[in-house]
């Protein structure tokens, strides 16, 4: 869920996507990686980033991990800043105030490109953001916190491309405008070899959140609260349209139990092992009269499911998925779907059914309905995207090839909006019961919860998670590599292997989400980011200690209570 | 606050924190937007019924601005 991405690019520039296009990269010469692990989880472009740095870039890494790109064959960082779980703010707030208070902040861009400039630099160079009064929250050391700012602050070009691990935090919105208010202050937007450049969860996820798949906006991130938006689609569908956001999936959960949500219709995504507190999940699925899955495989999720449709793979689908740099990519099938339909039109005939008739006659025409009412794809159709390969939006009468970068000249917005960007710690902690951090990521050989991947023979390289811990809280507690360990917060227990690792700054712990029988999110909380409800999987509080045996667990004692519940193969 | 809390609690909670720094006036319209912008109907008019019974764990700007919608 890339939610936070939204709302504070929008804040910041008044778009909800990346600044730049991929090709950029060529152009950076410091590169500020944040929360992000490209060779695991984007190595495409990862490849990219490489062949730049290889060319004499300069990188800077803020991680909690010691990730690969820190050290490996032909790259070596010249910083990494190993930024505890939480302290995302605090340090991107350091970062700024070493730049405006040793004066090299763009002033000429920020007078005349951004507004509230005085508001924010006043807030900013106030001494409670130096390096040195918040390393102990960051755990970055303050010379090196130093020394990586006037690095990116003074490259000719410097360019900032983040992850998960800078929105999946209590405070994602407000970090993801943090960032935007450091590469304002550098003057580092508006041109090839900067920019703010989100690495996205999936493939399509610009593309889902571009069509309207916030609760809260129609197509073009336009708020459902917008008479005239709205309209356009009244007049086209002949239908009144709810001027009210809707719940997002996590608010979905908690009216499930508390009786208001009672129907889901999931198409696509497992939510039963993606999302954080499983129990809580399952719980919640439990308590809904009709669950609806739509899905490739009998997935986790499915097991809840009173009907299950058919999806279709990649290679059947006739559409497009865009990417993290605004680019609609068409998307071909090479064989008839399998089941006889296209999965759009197993949704139109739910609509049908229920007594509207969604009657479209090809993908092309639903994307000739989508150029017509969303301006920023005016220009889009699936002859333009033939004719031309791709197209990235927006794709405008003014921009009819589409648009690489963005903010040239002048934001979306008009002024780029500097926003005081307060640290405010999350509520999550580690305290004497849970005296370890956990984070979550990926590894490259499994994609998200392994629903496709762990079909295949990928599992041969990773075929459980694992806990990865420093050595000396693995000392302290008596774990070896290989050994079975119990990982507990305070809402459930799991079981998993360990592996002793320097990668892992002391307190940190780490694993990845690609197994059911392990289900990291049995213990990831009901945290979210304040702003989008985007969950916090960055940060829980934990315990981990040696397990003599695989015991069941609360997880497990819950489904014994439903035996009627199909167990998704494995 | 508890951890039995209801979830219109802890999320009006988590968002006036973000305001904590700003004079009352502009947190409340601050937070009152938000919940305007990106709550469900149903989440807000949760949020009013627990503070209409006076919910004791409720940041007190959550409940002046939820008497503003």
């Amino acid at each position: 869920m890339p939610l936070p991405t939204g709302y504070g690019l929008n804040q910041a520039f008044g778009t909800s996507a990346g600044t730049q296009d991929f090709k950029s990269v060529e152009q950076a010469d410091v590169v500020l990686l944040i929360g992000a692990t490209p060779t695991d989880a984007h190595p495409v472009f990862a490849s990219r980033l490489k062949k730049r740095l290889r060319q004499g870039a300069r990188l800077v890494v803020a991680d909690p991990r010691r990730i690969e790109l820190v050290r490996s064959p032909h790259v070596t960082a010249a910083y990494h800043l190993p930024v505890l779980p939480g302290a995302n703010v605090a340090f991107v707030n350091a970062m700024a105030h070493v730049v405006v208070t040793e004066g090299l902040h763009d002033e000429g861009f920020v007078r005349e490109r951004c507004e509230n400039v005085d508001g924010y630099l006043s807030f900013i160079a106030d001494p409670v953001h130096s390096p040195e009064a918040t390393e102990e929250v960051t755990g970055i050391p303050a010379a090196d916190l130093r020394a990586a700012a006037r690095l990116y602050a003074t490259a000719r070009n410097g360019a900032i491309y983040y992850g998960l691990g800078v929105t999946e935090h209590s405070q994602g919105s407000t970090m993801v405008m943090g960032m935007a208010n450091l590469a304002m202050v550098t003057g580092n937007l508006g041109r090839e070899g900067v920019g703010v450049n989100p690495l996205r969860g999936q493939n399509n996820v610009l593309g889902s959140c571009d069509l309207g798949s916030f609760p809260h906006e129609f197509p073009g991130y336009r708020h459902v609260s917008l008479d005239a938006v709205r309209g356009i689609y009244e007049r086209l569908w002949g239908r009144t349209l709810d001027p009210e956001p809707g719940l997002r999936i996590p608010n979905m959960f908690d009216s499930a139990l508390g009786g208001s949500f009672m129907g889901l219709y999931v198409q696509g995504e497992d939510i039963a092992q993606s999302d954080p507190n499983t129990q809580h999940v399952e719980a919640a699925l439990r308590a809904m009269e009709l669950v609806v899955v739509q899905d490739l495989f009998l997935n986790e999720t499915a097991r809840f499911a009173h009907v299950f449709l058919p999806g279709t793979s990649f290679l059947e689908k006739d559409g497009t998925f865009t990417n993290a740099e605004r680019r609609i990519n068409r998307v071909r099938p090479v064989l008839p779907p399998r089941q006889g339909k296209d999965e759009w039109q197993i949704t139109c005939d739910i609509a049908t059914a229920m007594g509207y008739d969604m009657g479209y006659a090809s993908a092309a025409e639903i994307m000739a309905e989508i150029a017509a009412t969303t301006p920023t794809f005016a220009g889009v159709s699936f002859d333009r995207l033939d004719q031309e390969g791709s197209l990235q939006w927006p794709v405008t009468e003014s921009a009819p090839h589409g648009t690489p970068t963005m903010h040239v000249g002048e934001f979306v917005r008009g002024k780029g909006k500097l926003v005081e960007t307060v640290y405010v710690p999350t509520t999550e902690r580690a305290n004497r019961r849970f005296p370890l951090i956990l984070t979550t990521g990926r590894i490259l050989t499994q994609y998200n919860v392994g629903a496709q991947t762990r079909r295949t023979s990928n599992n041969t390289w990773h075929p459980e998670d694992i806990l990865e811990l420093h050595p000396a809280d693995a000392e302290v507690r008596g774990i070896r590599t290989g050994d079975l360990v119990e990982l507990s917060s305070r809402v459930g227990t799991t079981a998993l292997r360990a592996l002793v690792s320097e990668r892992m700054p002391a307190g940190v712990v780490y694993t990845t989400f690609h197994h059911p029988v392990t289900g990291a999110n049995v213990v990831t909380t009901e945290n979210s980011d304040w702003a989008t409800n985007c969950p916090e999987y960055k940060v829980t509080a934990v315990q981990v200690g040696v397990a003599n045996a695989r015991g069941e667990t609360d997880l497990e004692a819950a489904r014994r209570e439903h035996p009627d519940e199909l167990a998704a193969p494995r | 606050m508890t951890e039995t809390a209801a979830p219109e609690v802890r999320l009006g909670n988590d968002i006036a924190r973000q305001f904590a720094h700003l004079p009352d006036g502009d947190a409340v319209a601050r937070i009152a937007d938000h919940l305007l912008r990106f709550w469900d109907p149903r989440m807000r008019a949760r949020l009013r019924d627990l503070v209409a019974a006076g919910d004791p764990d409720l940041d007190a700007r959550v409940v002046v601005a939820a008497e503003l919608l």
